[in-house]
């Protein structure tokens, strides 16, 4: 009997000689060389991911008292866009064409403004036109309008004086003075009269601004951030390193502190404002502000959160706070739905200031603390592979990508795995035992292949969700072994047939063998060099229709997967509205992973069937 | 026993298939524990009792489960699937008046140009093995296998409609066909043409490579044969070799892999027209479970599920017969 030593360094041996034959093959080593880097990014997900891969968010320690905010705002572009020369950014002339609809009642009229793109041939009925805004709808932001041109039908062009026309908010609006011109043109022409309006827009790549950057006041250099004006004296602006606003005793405990030396004569207005520099020509998509606030007293304290460029000035909120001797913690955000508010003031780069304005009542004698003081102002821009369309925590898709890599290769291997064990099963039963056992599993089998596959699987996973709520990752694995084995039971059925009636059973079973010690010593390791390469083989496939399946809105939507990534592209609409030219880093990268991966499992299969299997050598 | 003898085993071999099918069938939909038939029934039965009643009738749901087999087996025979609410019709009109034809084209087209180009590649690879056109096609062949088919389908996509304005992104037909179908037949003809370019070519591409390694495969399995030898040590031309002798001989197993083919591209169809929003059979799958409003119409389902497999059976079917008139061997077996 051999020692173990003598077994172990038979196998290392053995090892050795295959992996020699391995490395000639190049097809092999590039597959190989893929799959060791997928499982390297699949192992050391969290690490390289720079955040979760499903509604990820900046944790409530940071800005207490919200329920996390979110790290980006939706459909943002990779930051990478803006090294990219042919990509617009700055202020580009625009003109547009809008046709011109209205209803003249007296003096008056009801005017609706179509775009050219969306205005049919011979025109349109009023009823319909009703359905479109009463300002120029147009397509871009107008920082600066240019000129108005009107076409009469008679060809001649029409010029507005511009000063009269008003930019409110990005939009041009026709002023109540202008429905008259507007209701004349009406009354001239019986077509739709065709509006030029040429502007200015700022078009640009916004990236995400932490308007303060030690928002805890951890060091006394914090305070240097802020300026401070007061309306009456009597009141000072200091670092105070005690009262700051802790969640675990932590160390960081400083704050700002207001206090007014003495009882106040008359309203005070104490303004704290932090000047920056906002560098883009285009308002930002989405602000979220903080401010935790203490105050001492029983008077009613006002806080307001201003934006100030030169003599422009937007005020976002206005709080009161009743309630003293308790930390407040106050949050401004959501603005997304309503963007044209930061339009209309963030349309230029230039020195801006976010000001925090505090009014106290008259006759009180107050301590006022404040703590995590920050602005952020969200961009259209972020992270390797921009952002998902998810409303409330937009994802990192780069990090869902990553994260996805574990479940790709998790489902892939099971299924692989598991299917390869019950085809060998199954066929070295089918093929050994053989009689009435072996027709009725080569029957089920012949049954399973004439069926289509892929609609089974989806009906199967409905059924599977229509009775538990949900599918998770482990009913799409169980459902892709049920119909991953068939092809392999039969290789191996065909193969034991062949191998049973050689002369090495034969000798086996006259020495007294049974029929396990024949399979498993005979026959087992006669087959497993098809086991190897089917198990290589059976992974693309369960990669790609678990991703087909997810890709359907059949997979677990809590599981970060590649699949779920082509999903939410699939359900955005992204594909019809943008584009996928616009938004293809969004499913590519994804796409791509999925095909790399698969195709590197095929290509090991391959390569191992190349050695494994004699007659192919033979061939070469 | 001769060609007549292989027929009737084979046309019984596919009866045994289609009541296996309708078995698979009741098991997958009627008789696993909290079906979804009985789900989806329970779930109409407090909005609208009347689809509930009908439904649960047509099901059989009350009685016992062997003559609820007996009534699926009588329903899926005689093809009568229930009517759908969600899609106003009776289901297999529904399917058989647009569905069925359309997938069928859209199939039939993809898998005969597949063939096509596939045998003709895969000739020409096995000819010149070895070689760089070789090792180039080959593993360009193991890439489409691994190639996700919606990945295929949004790049052609993207540089056909998108980048060159070419090819319409979508439907079976110009949605302008729902309000004035065309009269002339040569416009119907084209226009219907126009639209199956891109399903096709994705199809084409998703599964030509399996087409080109099987032939190539195939080939070079009898190209090393005693009879090849022979026929080129007879002075024979060397074209003459290879289309009299080795393609003859190679292109049995090939035949019987047409019907296979058929039953896998039919999941790459539910995709491709899914994406395409191409209204066929596969279409029909998502929007009975996705564009139904609440739970999916499992009736519709069932009744797709079963058409689709008799087509693979009798695809199945046709190639064994075609398989038994080509190879002589069947008849003297």
């Amino acid at each position: 009997m051999a020692t173990r030593k003598q077994k172990i360094s038979f196998t290392i041996k053995r090892f050795k000689s295959f992996w020699n034959q391995y490395k000639k093959s190049k097809r092999g080593l590039v597959g190989l060389a893929i799959i060791i880097f997928f499982s390297v990014i699949g192992i050391f997900a969290p690490v390289i991911a720079p955040y979760a891969p499903i509604e990820p968010r900046i944790p409530t320690s940071e800005y207490p008292g919200s329920p996390g905010v979110k790290i980006a705002t939706r459909l943002c572009k990779p930051f990478w866009y803006k090294y990219l020369p042919w990509i617009k950014r700055g202020l580009t002339n625009i003109t547009e064409t809008f046709y011109l609809y209205g209803n003249v009642m007296f003096n008056s009229a009801i005017i609706h403004f179509i775009p050219e793109n969306q205005h049919p041939e011979g025109g349109l009925d009023f009823d319909k036109a009703a359905e479109f805004p009463n300002y120029m709808p147009s397509s871009h932001k107008i920082s600066k309008l240019i000129g108005v041109k009107a076409i009469l039908p008679d060809g001649k062009p029409l010029f507005f004086n511009t000063s009269e026309w008003q930019v409110r908010g990005g939009r041009l609006i026709l002023p109540n003075e202008l429905v008259l011109p507007a209701n004349k043109l009406l009354q001239m022409c019986t077509n739709a009269t065709m509006f030029e309006v040429t502007y200015t827009t700022g078009v640009d790549l916004v990236e995400n601004m932490k308007i303060v950057k030690d928002h805890k006041f951890t060091t006394a250099e914090s305070r240097n951030e802020w300026n401070w004006t007061s309306s009456i004296a009597g009141f000072d602006v200091q670092y105070d390193d005690k009262h700051g606003f802790t969640i675990t005793r932590q160390k960081e405990s400083g704050c700002l502190n207001i206090t007014s030396k003495g009882t106040t004569s008359e309203d005070a207005t104490i303004t704290i404002w932090k000047e920056f520099y906002y560098p883009y020509y285009q308002a930002p998509t989405d602000l979220f502000i903080h401010t935790s606030i203490y105050k001492t007293g029983p008077s009613t304290i006002t806080l307001q959160w201003t934006f100030i460029r030169e003599n422009e000035e937007l005020t976002v909120k206005t709080v009161d706070i009743a309630e003293p001797n308790k930390y407040h913690h106050l949050v401004a955000s959501e603005f997304t739905s309503n963007s044209t508010i930061l339009d209309s003031i963030f349309s230029t780069p230039g020195k801006y200031k976010f000001v925090v304005k505090l009014k106290i009542p008259a006759g009180t004698n107050v301590a006022i603390y404040l703590d995590y003081v920050d602005c952020l102002l969200y961009g259209n821009i972020f992270g390797w592979l921009g952002t998902d369309n998810a409303k409330v925590y937009p994802s990192d898709i780069f990090s869902t990508l990553v994260h996805g890599t574990r479940v790709s290769l998790i489902v892939g291997l099971l299924t692989a795995v598991f299917s390869t064990f019950i085809g060998l099963f199954l066929g070295l039963v089918s093929g050994y035992v053989g009689g009435v056992v072996d027709e009725g599993i080569m029957r089920f089998t012949d049954l399973l292949l004439v069926l289509p596959t892929l609609p089974l699987m989806i009906v199967l996973t409905v059924s599977m969700r229509a009775t538990s709520g949900y599918i998770s990752m482990w009913n799409i694995i169980i459902i892709l072994t049920l119909f991953g084995w068939m092809g392999f039971a039969r290789s191996v059925r065909s193969m034991v047939l062949s191998l049973r009636e050689r002369a090495f059973v034969e000798a086996a079973k006259a020495a007294g063998g049974g029929r396990l010690h024949i399979i498993n010593r005979h026959i087992l390791p006669n087959v497993f060099a098809l086991v190897y390469i089917t198990l290589a083989m059976s992974v693309p496939s369960a990669i790609v229709t678990e991703a087909s399946l997810s890709w359907l809105g059949l997979g677990d939507p809590r599981l970060p997967s590649w699949g779920k990534i082509l999903y939410d592209f699939n359900r955005s609409g992204v594909v019809t509205t943008k584009g996928l030219l616009d938004y293809w880093f969004w499913v590519f990268p994804a796409c791509l992973a999925i095909a790399t991966l698969a195709a590197a499992f095929v290509l090991v299969g391959y390569a191992l069937d190349e050695i494994l299997n004699p007659r192919l050598r033979e061939r070469r | 026993m001769g060609l007549k003898g292989y027929i009737a085993r084979r046309i019984i071999y596919t009866l045994f298939l289609i009541w296996a099918i309708i078995t698979v069938n009741f098991l997958i939909f009627s008789a696993l524990p909290g079906s979804p038939i009985e789900a989806y029934v329970s779930s109409l039965r407090g909005s609208r009792p009347e689809a509930f009643k009908r439904i649960a009738e047509h099901f059989g749901l009350n009685k016992s489960l062997h003559e609820k087999y007996l009534i699926t087996l009588k329903n899926l025979i005689t093809f009568d699937f229930g009517y759908s609410d969600n899609f106003g019709a009776s289901i297999i009109d529904l399917i058989t008046r647009e569905r069925l034809p359309n997938t069928l084209i859209l199939m039939g087209a993809a898998e005969v140009i597949t063939i096509i180009i596939g045998m003709l590649l895969g000739v020409i690879v096995a000819y010149k093995r070895g070689g760089v056109l070789d090792t180039t096609i080959v593993t360009g062949s193991l890439l489409t296998y691994s190639v996700p088919i919606f990945f295929i389908a949004w790049l052609l996509i993207t540089f056909f409609c998108l980048y060159l304005h070419w090819l319409p992104t979508g439907f079976a037909y110009p949605v302008t066909w729902i309000r004035n179908p065309p009269s002339n037949i040569i416009e119907y003809i084209s226009g219907r043409i126009y639209h199956l370019i891109l399903p096709t070519m994705t199809l084409v591409i998703f599964s030509v490579g399996g087409w080109i390694l099987l032939t190539r495969a195939c080939i070079l399995e009898t190209i090393t044969e005693d009879y090849v030898v022979t026929a080129r040590a007879k002075g024979l031309k060397e074209r003459t070799v290879l289309y009299k002798h080795v393609l003859k001989n190679a292109s049995l197993p090939i035949i019987t892999n047409v019907a296979l083919a058929f039953a896998g591209i039919i999941g790459g169809a539910t995709i491709t027209e899914t994406l395409f929003n191409y209204r066929g059979m596969g279409r029909l799958i998502y929007e009975a479970i996705f564009l139904t409003g609440g739970g999916s119409d499992i009736p519709l389902l069932q009744a797709i599920f079963y058409i689709l497999a008799l087509c693979v059976v009798i695809a199945n079917f046709l190639a064994d017969l075609i398989y038994g008139i080509v190879d002589p061997r069947v008849k003297y077996d």
